[in-house]
């Protein structure tokens, strides 16, 4: 995939630079206070923790990730670090760029991003990223793209930017869901390296499970927003006489049971997502055994000529003639290098990532079903 | 949904029959999108310490019944003292170009403030927005934070028609127009994740838990009536009764109970299933990684 690289390094090349702490105006200085020192952070020392969402912020994805086609939303996030915690206060999107203009549309990407966090910075709002944020469908986010954004990311962020991702199915369930991610230190080393293959894959220790590490989320509502939503909440009464129970008291908010409606939706598109996942882990793994195969013949081969080398010089010896040099083998046989696993540990990912949601959304219907055997003696 | 006060007055407003969508109409509803309310308020709280109210754009779409929705906002760069009020156009349609990229369809709908006061500014205001949405009206909603003593927290919709002998653009009635607060099922679940007591998002069986509790103590309140009522000491209200006998009276005995045990069973096998193939994918990666050169 050549769009998804040089995205990645437009993005790189947008991101503002490090601003070097400023130097201290007067000739004796003073230490920050140790009650201060946990505030301001210069050196980016204190890890990050864990995430808070602002409420604008949970509201915003959530409209990005219905309105825009297919599950392709992602845009940034913006905020700060605070003790610990990365507070993410405002967010926008990125317009999704269709088909592989390369240049053009990578440019363009990086054009709208300055844009937007210059006008954002004259009304006063947070303009340093701190993230991006991507829509995933059943829990399925395992995608290149997002490796080499979060890895750049990492790399020029000041604490490493962190991933949010939200799930849009089981937030039409009734269930809003936000996960933050970070991709691991083992991951990274591999990732720089570029190496992906089985031997590098063992002294990391990788799986799919240890490519990105899970941070504890928070979602964080202002005092303002607060008193507004219990505005909304509360019910009124109605003035009419003799009201129907559904119009007597009524708020703008009324609470919602969504989640007891029993139905099977969702389960057969996601047994098809499993179906498709699992094959295209089996052509993936088909490959790389058809380069492993290739590999080992090349090696057999080269092996085969050392040893016949080795015969060779034996008899000269035995018959007092100077031995062959044996020659760089290497440059004979070429012997092509490992495949990368990369493709196929992200697969693995997506494929346990459905099986980890349609488990979820199993166990819930059944709930409901027993419940509702319970209850009227089905 | 009305936000704020509900007012016992009735919105009536003349439609000519046959009338062409594509003529500009008098909005006759507003609706309100939680993005777009949130952001307001966001704007407020960041607003610099001399500046007693904010502004912005609003952008959403117009239906061909007369409804206008709004569904974001942003904030534009303004200024007010008593003499001028100076509004950056620049900024404003820079944030346009930038918002409509991502978002086609919506379009310049109107302009929001908050505080509820209506002055001459913004007639001015309201004024220039009405040169950006022509031909149609430009909406104004007022924001009362609440944050004042003696101010409700609402918001109120307004559109203007000019007023005056000689029409001038400081001078106009603000007309209001009903506003409501509309989301759409995802962001549902959305506000419900900020409403409710919880600091983190939960797992389905713990939103699932949350839920039954609340059903379970709202049985609990009709019961205790329903046994206060029959010991006799509430007097029952007939129509409470009723409603209570139509939603509890629902009769399983038509219902096919062979459809719901298969049901069942499908589902304890797909559950299963699922296990299973997690169990695979770890076996799998493992092995990926044992495999000796």
């Amino acid at each position: 995939m050549s769009a998804a690289p040089s995205m990645a390094a437009a993005l790189a090349a947008s991101l503002p630079v490090q601003q070097a702490a400023p130097a201290p105006v007067a000739p004796t200085y003073e230490a920050i206070p140790a009650s201060m020192a946990k505030v301001i952070d210069i050196e980016a020392e204190i890890p990050v923790e864990s995430v808070q969402l602002d409420g604008l912020v949970v509201t915003k994805i959530i409209k990005h990730s219905r309105e825009a086609p297919s599950s392709s939303a992602h845009g940034l996030l913006l905020g700060l670090d605070l003790d610990g915690t990365l507070e993410v206060s405002n967010s926008f999107p990125l317009p999704h760029h269709a088909g592989d203009e390369d240049d053009k549309s990578t440019k363009s990407v990086a054009r709208y991003q300055a844009q937007m966090l210059r006008s954002l910075k004259e009304v006063q709002s947070d303009d340093s990223v701190v993230g991006f944020y991507q829509a995933s469908t059943m829990g399925a986010f395992f995608s290149q793209a997002l490796i080499d954004t979060q890895a750049i990311h990492q790399d020029k962020l000041r604490h490493g930017g962190i991933v949010v991702v939200h799930d849009i199915t089981q937030t039409a369930r009734g269930n809003a869901s936000f996960r933050a991610f970070r991709l691991t230190k083992a991951f990274l080393d591999a990732f720089k390296k570029n190496n992906f293959s089985a031997p590098s894959l063992i002294d990391h220790r990788l799986t799919f499970s240890t490519i990105l590490e899970e941070i504890p989320v928070k979602i964080r509502t202002n005092a303002l927003l607060n008193s507004f939503l219990d505005t909304l909440t509360t019910p009124t009464q109605s003035h009419l006489p003799d009201a129907s129970p559904a119009v007597a008291s009524t708020s703008s908010l009324p609470p919602s049971f969504s989640t007891l409606d029993i139905g099977a939706i969702g389960l057969i598109r996601n047994l098809e997502q499993v179906n498709d996942a699992l094959d295209a882990y089996r052509t993936e793994e088909g490959n790389l055994a058809y380069l492993q195969r290739q590999i080992a013949r090349e090696k057999s081969r080269a092996d085969a000529y050392i040893a016949k080398r080795k015969e060779e010089n034996a008899t000269r010896v035995a018959q007092g003639l100077a031995p062959l040099p044996e020659e760089d083998v290497s440059r004979l046989f070429k012997i092509p290098p490992e495949p990368s696993r990369l493709e196929s540990m992200l697969l693995l990912g997506q494929v346990d990532a459905y099986g980890k949601s349609l488990a979820g959304i199993t166990s819930a219907g059944l709930v409901k079903m027993y419940a509702a055997k319970a209850s009227s003696d089905i | 949904m009305p936000l704020g006060q509900p007012s016992s007055a009735v919105h009536v407003q003349n439609v000519p029959a046959g009338s062409h969508s594509s003529q500009p109409r008098t909005p006759t509803l507003v609706t309100l999108h939680p993005v777009a309310l949130f952001s307001i308020l966001d704007h407020y709280l960041r607003r610099m310490d001399k500046q007693e109210r904010v502004i912005g754009t609003l952008l959403g779409v117009r239906n061909d019944s007369g409804e206008v929705e709004v569904r974001s906002s942003y904030a534009v760069v303004h200024k007010e003292t008593a003499e001028l009020v100076a509004v950056d156009m620049e900024y404003h349609r820079t944030m346009y170009e930038l918002h409509h990229r991502v978002h086609l369809k919506e379009a310049i709908i109107g302009w929001y403030s908050t505080g509820s006061n209506l002055d001459t500014y913004s007639a001015l205001i309201q004024n220039f927005y009405a040169q950006e949405t022509a031909p149609h009206p430009a909406v104004h909603i007022a924001l009362n934070t609440g944050v004042e003593e003696g101010q409700e927290p609402g918001v109120k919709a307004y559109v203007s028609s000019p007023v005056g002998v000689h029409p001038k653009p400081e001078n106009c009635v603000f007309v209001p127009v009903p506003c409501e607060f509309r989301f759409h099922d995802a962001e549902r679940s959305g506000l419900d994740l900020l409403t409710s007591d919880s600091a983190s998002p939960l797992s389905d069986l713990e939103t699932l838990a949350e839920s039954l509790k609340a059903v379970s103590s709202m049985l609990d309140r009709v019961l205790g009536y329903v046994r206060s009522v029959l010991s006799g000491e509430v007097k029952g209200d007939p129509a409470v009764g009723r409603y209570l006998m139509d939603t509890f009276g629902a009769d399983t005995g038509e219902l096919e109970k062979g459809g719901f045990r298969d049901s069942l069973q499908d589902t304890l096998m797909v559950s299963y299933l699922a296990e299973l193939v997690r169990s695979q994918a770890e076996v799998s990666s493992r092995l990926a990684l044992v495999t000796a050169s």
